[in-house]
């Protein structure tokens, strides 16, 4: 194995990947400060941080021995100049100094974030990457105390809409030209570019056109300053402020990996969460604004019809009664269920066995996909998130229309959250006749068709699995409170700075973002307790440890292997998903 | 402004410069001067012209014309004077033959007279310090050793039309050199 020598610890590394020493100091766990570097994207060593002291050993070019000093030590030939780590190939008896061991290496990275700081405003008390900034972080453990430069600061223009989504503050920049490789290499969209040269130089587009990139916010994410910064969140909250917790994006059939960034179980930001085998570092800009329908619009207690069109709040054993009268009425054979890949695996299922142990038919489901919609990389087609989860728990698959002459047939519809009328499966006429029952996470015409709605929790409100398009099975955690819930005794649930220190009291805990909803397995095991039906789950992980032990596809897989292997394969087919 | 586009003529130029390089990328520079030299500048619609004629993004155009003040992002007057006014051509007297062209004219360095015939800007080093002080004619000849009358007369000149002519001028140190390399 070839060897290389980081600080004095001997380190094998393997030929075969052709790394670079930086990834490689990285992937052990050790430190060396960067801007411009970034694993997915190409290497232009513009940031000059990473730089490191590199030597190689002297070899005899007869014997091809190592050449000895007088202590018995590999004589070292160090290159003329410092290199940027980032750039440099490892090579074999390769000798390196970091800032760790050499006083040199920590003085050039002080005097190269000196350098760099000359003309950055220093704004962080009122900058929105502060707490997440490598170069507030850098500063801070490798830079220097002050700085020399007593002279007034290069202007350059504040606050750009440099398109829908993003603003630019160019004097904040530190032209690591990561934002343009991103458009060049990974959205290939071209459309940003450095303007201007030396200390007046900062990214922006061609004039007169906007960065309309339907992956634009990724730029934010990546900018290690904060010189891009995503117009919609831009002031909103510190991110000390707020909770981290890991989802999935349930906006594309993609099934990117994601953090949902709470605050006040408000979700305020939706970020990308790497994951080679899904989305790398990236998603879509359309998975971000997702998180409004989190907040907003939300089903909140259960509502019921009285008199005519009107809807009106009531309680939730009024609802239980309800529903339990009007299964009670009605001959099984007269009621259809609708699953819904906007659903999870686990509501989809408990949601299908429930209404089976009753005697009604299997659930059907449609798919829905917009063709034309995807772009062959995050966004997909297929605009719901569990398609292929449906399919695995064997709902039936139906087009349109049989989905129509079904509803035409039946006295009751119950539909698991589906804004079939909205999408244009059914029409409002269509859900006049029948008692329809809407089992649903937002207002939509459908649920303002329906004679009963049932608040149920979001992606963001439960752990639950979905089955993205690849047959990649993922899962939520639960970011955000119910009414029913609760952050300290639910250790799934993460607890940030505000959580664990605010109370009822304090200004910035309110419990008006708490929606009154249930998971759909909680609520029917109400409802079955009304019924006197065998079915209860205390857990969405009780529902998928029943179905990882019938379903052959899901044999051997668990919440915990979810976790720890960030989503598994499943066997399944890789089918087109059907218009 | 009209739809602009390049004749058959500077498209079998551009054609012949693209071959040049191993990218059509490369050319970016060339091929904005071709445009630089037809239109006077390259404006934002002279750039997307550039781009297009060269199948690259717009960005990268923009790019490269704001990195250089040779290429000029905005509409110039037909003679564009070019006044040193970096160290060497300071302490031999530049300011002095700055505010002399400024008084002249009319207008401040940075602007252009309402005639259209002149701007005059303040550069920096042009490569001349053993002539200085010294200006340059939109991105042309150098004018050497200046003196109120002899920008006085280039004036009168470049109104009558007339471009100065190159001067070569001595450099006594260099002659030396020379004559001892040739012995």
């Amino acid at each position: 194995m070839p060897e290389v020598f980081i600080d004095g610890t001997r380190y094998e590394y393997d030929e075969e990947k052709d790394e670079m020493l930086l990834q490689f100091i990285l992937d052990q766990g050790l430190e060396v400060p960067f801007f411009c570097y970034h694993p997915s994207m190409s290497i232009p060593a513009n940031c000059r941080q990473c730089m490191v002291k590199v030597g190689t050993p002297v070899k005899d070019q007869e014997t091809g021995e190592y050449e000895l000093d007088e202590d018995g030590e590999r004589k070292i030939r160090w290159f003329p100049k410092f290199q940027t780590s980032c750039s440099t190939r490892l090579q074999d008896g390769m000798v390196v100094l970091t800032q760790e061991s050499s006083k040199e290496v920590a003085r050039a990275q002080k005097d190269n974030l000196e350098f760099i700081l000359v003309n950055h405003p220093l704004d962080c008390p009122i900058c929105d990457q502060a707490g997440e900034c490598p170069l507030q972080i850098q500063t801070y453990k490798y830079g220097p105390e002050g700085s020399r430069f007593e002279v007034k600061k290069v202007h350059k223009p504040k606050h750009v809409d440099l398109g829908p989504r993003v603003t630019l503050d160019a004097e904040r920049c530190i032209n690591c030209t990561r934002c343009v490789r991103f458009t060049e290499e990974i959205s290939e969209t071209h459309q940003l570019t450095i303007v201007q040269r030396g200390d007046d130089n900062y990214p922006t587009t061609a004039p007169g056109e906007e960065f309309d990139d339907p992956y634009s916010l990724n730029t934010v994410d990546i900018c290690p300053v904060g010189a891009l910064t995503s117009t919609d969140f831009r002031f909103k909250a510190r991110v000390w402020e707020m909770n981290q917790t890991p989802s999935i994006d349930i906006t594309n059939g993609k099934g990117c990996n994601i953090d949902l960034w709470t605050r006040d179980n408000e979700v305020l930001r939706i970020t990308p969460r790497q994951n080679e085998e899904v989305n790398d570092y990236w998603m879509p800009d359309e998975g971000r604004e997702a998180y409004e329908q989190f907040n907003e619009n939300r089903v909140d207690r259960p509502s019921i019809k009285l008199d005519g069109d009107n809807q009106s709040n009531t309680s939730w054993n009024n609802a239980i009664e309800t529903f339990a009268e009007v299964l009670e009425a009605n001959d099984p054979s007269d009621i259809t269920i609708i699953g819904s890949p906007h659903a999870s695996v686990e509501e989809n299922y408990a949601f299908n066995k429930f209404f089976n142990l009753l005697g009604v038919r299997n659930a059907k489901f449609t798919p829905h996909v917009i063709p034309g919609a995807g772009d062959g990389f995050l966004i997909t087609d297929d605009q719901a998130p569990n398609t292929n989860g449906c399919r695995v728990i064997n709902l039936d698959e139906a087009d349109d229309t049989s989905i129509q002459s079904n509803v035409a047939a039946a006295k009751v519809v119950i539909i698991l959250s589906d804004d079939l009328v909205g999408r244009e499966v059914l029409s409002t006429s269509d859900l006049d006749n029948p008692y329809t029952i809407s089992l649903a996470t937002n207002h939509s015409k459908t649920t303002k068709a329906s004679d009963l709605v049932i608040p149920i929790t979001c992606v963001a409100e439960h752990a639950a699995s979905y089955v993205n398009i690849d047959g990649r099975i993922q899962r939520s955690y639960p970011a955000k409170e119910t009414k029913y819930t609760n952050r300290r005794l639910n250790l799934e649930m993460s607890e940030g700075r505000l959580d664990r220190f605010g109370t009822n009291f304090d200004n910035w805990v309110s419990e008006e973002n708490k929606v009154d909803c249930l998971p759909v397995w909680d609520f029917l095991n109400k409802l079955g307790d009304r019924l006197g039906l065998d079915f209860k789950y205390d857990h969405s992980r009780e529902v998928f440890a029943e179905l990882s032990s019938s379903i052959d596809e899901l044999q051997g897989i668990s919440y915990e292997r979810m976790d720890e292997e960030n989503g598994v394969q499943l066997p399944i087919e890789q089918k087109e998903v059907k218009a | 402004m009209a739809e602009l586009s390049f004749t058959q003529e500077e498209l079998d130029e551009i054609e012949r410069l693209k071959a040049k390089f191993p990218t059509a990328k490369a050319a970016t520079l060339r091929v904005l001067w071709v445009a630089q030299q037809k239109y006077g500048h390259v404006e934002p619609e002279v750039q997307n012209l550039v781009a297009k004629t060269l199948d690259v993004p717009k960005s990268h155009v923009h790019g490269v014309a704001s990195f250089y003040t040779q290429y000029y992002k905005e509409e110039k007057g037909k003679f564009v004077l070019d006044v040193c006014t970096c160290l060497s051509c300071q302490l031999c007297g530049g300011y002095e033959i700055l505010h002399h062209l400024e008084e002249e004219l009319g207008i401040e360095a940075g602007e252009t007279t309402d005639d259209g015939m002149f701007t005059i800007q303040e550069v920096e080093c042009l490569g001349a310090c053993g002539y200085a002080p010294m200006l340059q004619v939109t991105n042309g000849v150098y004018v050497n050793n200046l003196t109120k009358e002899k920008v006085d007369t280039l004036l009168e000149n470049l109104k009558n039309g007339n471009m100065p002519e190159f001067e070569s001028m001595a450099m006594p140190e260099l002659e030396k050199r020379n004559q001892a390399a040739s012995k």
